[in-house]
């Protein structure tokens, strides 16, 4: 497995006249797990739309394995997003929300059961999505991101409204996934839910890089982990 | 482009709405039905006669504005809930050209909107036949140019889906667009289409026009002849299908 690379150079974005992000270049690497951090409002979530060609740059491109995310072949094999956990027909079953995917992506029926299983939403599947808690629907998010078994998981603060049960599921499976030389982005406003698993971060501040590297030097001449994300987000 | 109907038939089939406003349109249709026959002797009322032929392509017609005006909701809301929901994302992202998508809903609409025509056409019949019988009247379904009637309300439904579908993409906004149409079919069309100063322009509204495809006449006001109220109806399909493709690759989903 050759592994796929995620590139972004030179994204730019504005809404109105808020600069939701400036010029933002950074690589993710497959095969470990990289941590997208930033405070609430740093740019995080449109950057990853953008990724995906949800959200139109003004300026800048980012590309998956040297594709724009609609000039891939077949995106959904490609690349697994889970970017909204409240994202679904209030009335439709967990079931049914992911035959209707599978139906588009020409999947087979059998992977609706299989990533029921897989996390853990096999009891509540036929019932109606408005009766799920946050956890169950952020399970389901990334059911629909498992679907295609992909390269690449995109994943939009997938531990929102997970209990600490299934923080540590969500961390297991990043960690299988990128030791399968899978690519994993992995987006949170909160470094202590996801230091455990990541390898490089991407950090975010105000629309911009402040730093990117390996985990494991971060908090070299800081107090502390929490003390370096601080000082790399503040004030600019 | 079949797996993506197919994926959109499995996002209709999947909650209830299509069955609800269904059983809403074929209600009206019986009410409307009803009604024009109970008072079909009633020296009042203006309409040509049951036992007339225009009479009869009339209470045919009348299967027409139940029918487009729900299948046009049901469309509406069928784009507009992805927005509303946040499913546009998943949609999105399983098919990022989003103009194909777009064709995909509007396949699925055009036929929701010929078998909501069907429908409502067989509660006239249903309705219609044994009870103009009873009053001594042939409902005769293959002649009086019944056929070509009923051609056009199934014509119109499949407009109305086609319409509902392109409005959707371009107010995005779900309550705006479904009350809005409510709005426009049952209150400001009715109003502006009975000033006969207006007629000359008032048949060419998307609910007269529809009514000119059905080869609806009446002595009080005008209507399009058929073949002008089809085009006319195409239209307003072309139009807003463009628009709303427009709008649909245009726009961030946030």
């Amino acid at each position: 497995m050759t592994g796929v690379r995620i590139i972004v150079d030179g994204l730019t974005k504005s809404f109105g006249s808020v600069r939701a992000v400036q010029g933002l270049s950074f690589t993710v690497e497959p095969g470990v797990v990289t941590g997208f951090l930033g405070p609430n409002g740093a740019g995080k979530t449109t950057t990853l739309r953008m990724l995906l060609g949800l959200v139109h740059p003004d300026a800048g491109t980012a590309t998956i394995d040297g594709r724009s995310y609609s000039e891939l072949a077949r995106p959904a094999r490609t690349v697994g997003a889970a970017l909204d956990a409240n994202a679904f027909h209030p009335a439709r079953s967990g079931r049914d929300h992911l035959r209707a995917y599978c139906v588009v992506n020409g999947f087979t029926r059998a992977r609706v059961d299989e990533v029921l299983d897989q996390v853990g939403l096999a009891g509540a599947a036929s019932r109606a999505v408005k009766g799920y808690s946050l956890g169950m629907r952020q399970r389901l998010a990334l059911a629909t991101a498992l679907l295609g078994d992909p390269e690449v998981f995109v994943l939009d603060e997938p531990a929102n409204g997970l209990d600490p049960e299934g923080i540590v599921w969500m961390r297991n499976l990043l960690r299988e996934t990128a030791d399968r030389g899978r690519t994993v982005l992995v987006s949170s406003h909160l470094l202590w839910e996801i230091q455990q698993v990541v390898d490089q971060v991407v950090i975010l501040s105000n629309g911009r890089l402040a730093h990117q590297g390996a985990l494991a030097g971060l908090a070299d001449g800081y107090d502390s982990l929490e003390q370096a994300f601080f000082a790399l987000t503040r004030g600019r | 482009m079949g797996r993506l109907v197919a994926g959109e038939l499995t996002k209709v089939a999947t909650t209830r709405l299509w069955l609800w406003l269904l059983l809403a349109a074929m209600a009206l249709t019986a009410l409307y039905a009803g009604l024009n026959i109970a008072f079909a002797d009633d020296p009042q009322n203006f309409a040509p006669h049951l036992s007339t032929a225009q009479g009869q392509r009339l209470l045919v017609a009348i299967a027409a504005t139940p029918a487009t005006t729900f299948v046009a909701v049901l469309a509406a809301v069928g784009v507009t809930g992805e927005y509303r929901h946040g499913t546009a994302t998943t949609t999105f992202l399983a098919t990022p050209h989003r103009s194909r998508v777009l064709g995909a809903k509007l396949a699925v609409y055009s036929g929701a909107g010929l078998a909501y025509a069907a429908a409502c056409l067989a509660v006239v019949v249903v309705l219609g036949v044994p009870w103009l019988s009873s009053m001594g009247i042939d409902f005769a379904l293959g002649s009086n140019g019944l056929p070509q009637a009923m051609v056009g309300v199934l014509a119109a439904g499949v407009a109305f889906g086609l319409l509902g579908v392109a409005l959707g993409a371009l107010l995005r906004e779900q309550v705006a667009t479904v009350v809005g149409l409510l709005v426009y079919r049952f209150v400001a069309e009715p109003i502006v289409t009975s000033i006969p100063a207006l007629d000359e322009w008032t048949r060419y509204l998307p609910g007269p026009a529809a009514s000119g495809l059905t080869g609806s006449t009446l002595e009080i006001r005008s209507f399009l002849e058929p073949w002008q109220g089809g085009l006319v109806l195409a239209g307003y399909v072309v139009v807003l299908v463009v628009a709303g493709v427009r709008a649909t690759r245009r726009r961030d989903v946030t």
